[in-house]
């Protein structure tokens, strides 16, 4: 991620645009990051401050590219590459050496005035040959422990230019989201990936249906209660990607920037076309649903209508998303989750969860084989075997309408 | 769904109070102290408040289940303390009455000891909070020196947390959260860091009843040094540099040393400024109010704009890296020969380059823990002649050996400056201090300078040409 040194945004009344590169506007810079990429991939063996002059010398002639921009680039060039560390310490050593061994030469002067004076070359020849290193081999070595002076060892880099700077777009907004607040996010679809990254990045949640069946996630920190702490901003940033990999969803973000003395607005949404560095999750756990769900269709049988993952139990912190929802045409709905996969602590987590949430209806569907740990749920419970079959579903929400 | 337990605990930073009707918090609390947290279904609260919350149900026998912090006692197994001066005895005793508090003291009078044997008597979990990671390893030294204690260190790449712990501001607000209710005692050493933005977390997400502010320079230009109250606690005792300069303190005086620029670095730096009026100049016919903000924001996106910038800070690195600086600083060196010298340069970049000129030490932000420890040691014993750094030893740093210091470069803050003089302040026998200030004539610098001589350590500075 970039710091907040390398973030732009245009401050528009009360809303925040974070700084974004379009083809429409920007189209020269994808010859420009291309460009770019070609320093790093050529570049390994130099060293990073040369590296970073040469981005800034390629860019510093653009009119529409800000000194900060460059900067940013050079960061996420580096995040792709690797620099040879010092990590024996050797340059400490070298240091070490030279300044103890000229210490009792001590001030080094340029012009004697008294006979004891020691000249500033002399005593540096000196010190050279007793390390067996010529001056200026030694001068190379003597501070490359610092990043800048660290030489490019090997550079992974983007895919193309375009990869780049679909990069810098996500890049910003994420730099933009280090002052959030707070941020809310509407979303149709994709809820459980969305509540996995948010407490992934260590943010409190809130929920809410709304009337058209989509939810809001209110995502904050345990302090944001009391106070009107950023703290929690980078958080919210890490959540970005994550977000980024979901569909139908829209967030606002509430950003107090050091220098603004009051709230702006930060808002996108899943068709602005920033690109995820992260994959989206498999639509489905297992195979078993992913059957399940082919098996049933996208119509109704019976007048029942199947929806995947579309309504979050939740009881303070908890959050249960069962895997598929069926609605009746009368108003009528069950949930169903189906556990076919077996771990002693998947197991448990499991019960916990419907025992949590077992004012709701749902309906479970659980491998023959360990069907024994459930037996508490009966009579809302299906063991199958490999295969759940709609229609032993279908046959349980007859049963039950009788 | 039954009603949760009443239950006091210690969650990321914060207070959670469960099974508590409404009624009970307005009878018991005063209004605002608790917020209900529908996140959790719970009261939520700051960390800090757990003292009071906590008395005042003592008070009102009101019966839950309390958090047990994780805290401890502590055994030294040898304290060996100087004998405290006056000054630091009232320090303490100041301290001590409601052991909450800020003792403002001059660099020099001993700050750290009045605090070490606060920890020494307390003998509990104490967390020490210091702005750098130079400092931290100081304070682990000192620690184990006087109280024959290996500190836990929070920091610079290390999690080792023990009842006694050294961190920085930087570590303490990230970690508060999962380490608020192990400590009982905070020591913020130079506590004017701590109100500066979310550092604040250190103190506000910790339960700590006692918390000893330590500082030479407690004002804050953002005004932020009204919160100590709130974070730490009122100031309790204060010492300026008057009361004790001469006596606790090293006399000292304060030189300024003027220099020019080189003939070429005059022609350059004069056809820069030039250059840079000029920009101004045409710039305000259209718009009278046009200044370096609208300067910086333009060069955002106006390539004249952007090649004034480059113009300015070729100036400023003119007057940073002056090669008349370094002949000076060859003139001080032979004055004061045999005697450990701090040099403070304006930039990293001047920091390397007096190192490669005089192959003197020079301690930067990269240097490891033993290069750091090398260093300071071998000035303190004379394996090094000097020291160089940019900004590591503005603050802290103990060398009471130091007498001499030379500033070639810096910014116009008073407290840099105050902070600065303040490393060779310690007292050492009778020899007096002395603080060379190198500023370039004729440029900004002048201005730099004259603003960081703005507070009471310097006046009567000299004016001296070598």
């Amino acid at each position: 991620m970039l710091t907040r040194e390398h973030g732009i945004a245009v401050y528009d009344g009360a809303v925040a645009h974070p700084d974004r590169l379009t083809r429409r506007q920007h189209g020269h810079y994808i010859d420009l990051a291309e460009k770019m990429l070609d320093i790093y991939r050529r570049g390994c063996g130099r060293v990073r401050r040369e590296l970073h002059r040469d981005i800034h010398s390629l860019l510093e002639k653009i009119p529409d590219c800000p000194p900060r921009r460059a900067d940013a680039f050079c960061k996420l060039l580096d995040e792709q590459s690797e620099y040879i560390k010092d990590k024996k310490g050797t340059a400490a050593q070298l240091r070490r050496q030279v300044y103890r061994a000229a210490a009792s030469h001590h001030p080094l002067v340029q012009s004697k005035f008294e006979l004891h004076d020691s000249l500033e070359p002399e005593v540096k020849l000196k010190i050279s040959a007793d390390i067996g290193e010529s001056w200026d081999s030694i001068v190379r070595r003597f501070f490359i422990d610092i990043p800048d002076f660290q030489p490019l060892q090997f550079f992974a880099g983007y895919k193309s230019g375009n990869e780049l700077l679909a990069r810098y777009n996500v890049a910003q907004t994420q730099v933009a989201l280090y002052d959030a607040l707070a941020m809310t996010v509407w979303a149709k679809d994709d809820f459980k990936t969305i509540l996995r990254y948010a407490k992934l990045a260590g943010l409190m949640h809130s929920i809410a249906q709304c009337d058209d069946g989509s939810y809001r996630f209110d995502l904050n920190g345990p302090a944001s209660l009391l106070s009107h702490t950023t703290r929690y901003g980078i958080a919210m940033a890490k959540f970005i990607p994550g977000l980024l990999s979901c569909s139908q969803w829209r967030f606002e973000a509430k950003i107090r920037p050091k220098q603004w003395r009051r709230d702006l607005l930060l808002s996108l949404d899943s068709s602005a076309g920033l690109t995820s560095p992260v994959v989206a999750a498999d639509e489905f756990d297992s195979d078993v649903e992913s059957d399940f769900f082919t098996a049933w269709g996208p119509d109704p049988r019976d007048g029942w209508q199947l929806h995947r993952e579309s309504r979050v139990l939740h009881q303070d912190q908890k959050v249960f998303i069962p895997d598929f929802t069926m609605t009746h045409v009368d108003g009528r709905h069950w949930l169903l989750e189906i556990i076919g996969f077996w771990t002693p602590e998947y197991l448990k987590q499991k019960q916990v969860a419907l025992t949590r949430f077992q004012e709701y209806p749902i309906l479970l569907a659980v491998d023959k084989t360990f069907q024994d740990h459930f037996v508490d749920y009966a009579p809302n419970i299906i063991a199958y075997k490999k295969r759940l079959k709609a229609s032993d579903v279908l046959e349980f929400l007859r049963r039950t309408a009788s | 769904m039954t009603a949760p337990e009443a239950e006091l605990r210690f969650d990321q930073g914060t207070l959670i109070l469960t099974g508590w009707h409404p009624k009970a918090i307005d009878h018991v609390f005063p209004a605002g102290w608790w917020n209900w947290d529908h996140r959790i279904s719970a009261w939520r609260t700051f960390a800090c408040r757990y003292s009071d919350v906590t008395t005042l149900i003592e008070q009102r026998s009101v019966g839950l289940t309390s958090m047990k912090p994780h805290w401890q006692t502590v055994v030294w197994s040898k304290v060996s303390l100087p004998f405290l001066r006056s000054e630091q005895t009232d320090a303490i005793e100041a301290w001590q009455k409601s052991k909450r508090g800020v003792v403002v003291m001059p660099t020099g009078t001993g700050k750290t000891e009045v605090a070490l044997r606060i920890i020494a008597d307390q003998s509990t979990s104490t967390l020490v909070v210091a702005p750098i990671r130079d400092l931290m390893y100081q304070w682990h030294h000192r620690i184990q020196k006087s109280l024959d204690y290996d500190a836990g260190i929070l920091g610079d790449g290390i999690h080792n947390v023990r009842a006694l712990t050294v961190t920085t501001y930087e570590s303490a607000c990230i970690h508060m959260p999962n380490l608020g209710d192990r400590f009982q005692l905070l020591v913020f050493d130079e506590c004017h860091h701590l109100p500066g933005g979310m550092r604040q977390d250190s103190a506000r997400m910790s339960i700590a009843p006692f918390r000893l502010g330590l500082t030479a320079t407690p004002e804050r230009s953002d005004g932020n040094h009204r919160l100590y109250g709130e974070l730490i606690g009122e100031t309790v005792y204060r010492l300026s540099v008057q009361d004790v300069a001469g006596k606790t303190l090293a006399p000292y005086e304060v030189v300024r040393i003027p220099i020019h620029l080189s003939p070429e670095e005059q022609t350059r730096y004069e056809f820069l400024g030039k250059q840079l009026r000029e920009f101004i100049y045409d710039k305000r016919q259209n718009t009278p109010t046009y200044d370096w903000q609208t300067l910086c924001s333009e060069a955002n996106h106006d390539l004249h704009a952007r090649q004034a910038l480059i113009w300015f800070r070729a100036r400023q690195a003119i007057e940073d890296r002056a090669s008349e600086k370094l002949r000076i600083l060859e003139d001080l060196f032979r004055l004061h020969v045999g005697s450990p010298i701090l040099i403070f340069a304006g930039s990293n970049a001047m920091a390397r380059e007096v190192s490669l000129r005089f192959l003197v030490p020079c301690l930067l932000s990269h240097c490891g823990k033993k290069e750091r420890q090398d260093y300071l040691n071998g000035l303190r014993d004379g394996t090094y002649p000097a020291l160089v750094a940019n900004q590591v030893l503005d603050e802290g740093v103990d060398i009471p050996a130091v007498k001499v210091a030379i500033v070639i470069g810096g910014k116009s803050s008073s407290r840099q400056a105050q902070q600065r003089l303040g490393r060779i302040l310690r007292k050492q026998g009778e020899e007096p201090a002395v603080l060379y200030e190198v500023v370039c004539r004729d440029t900004n610098e002048e201005m730099t300078s004259r603003k960081r001589r703005r507070n009471d350590a310097y006046t009567r500075t000299r004016h001296r040409r070598l």
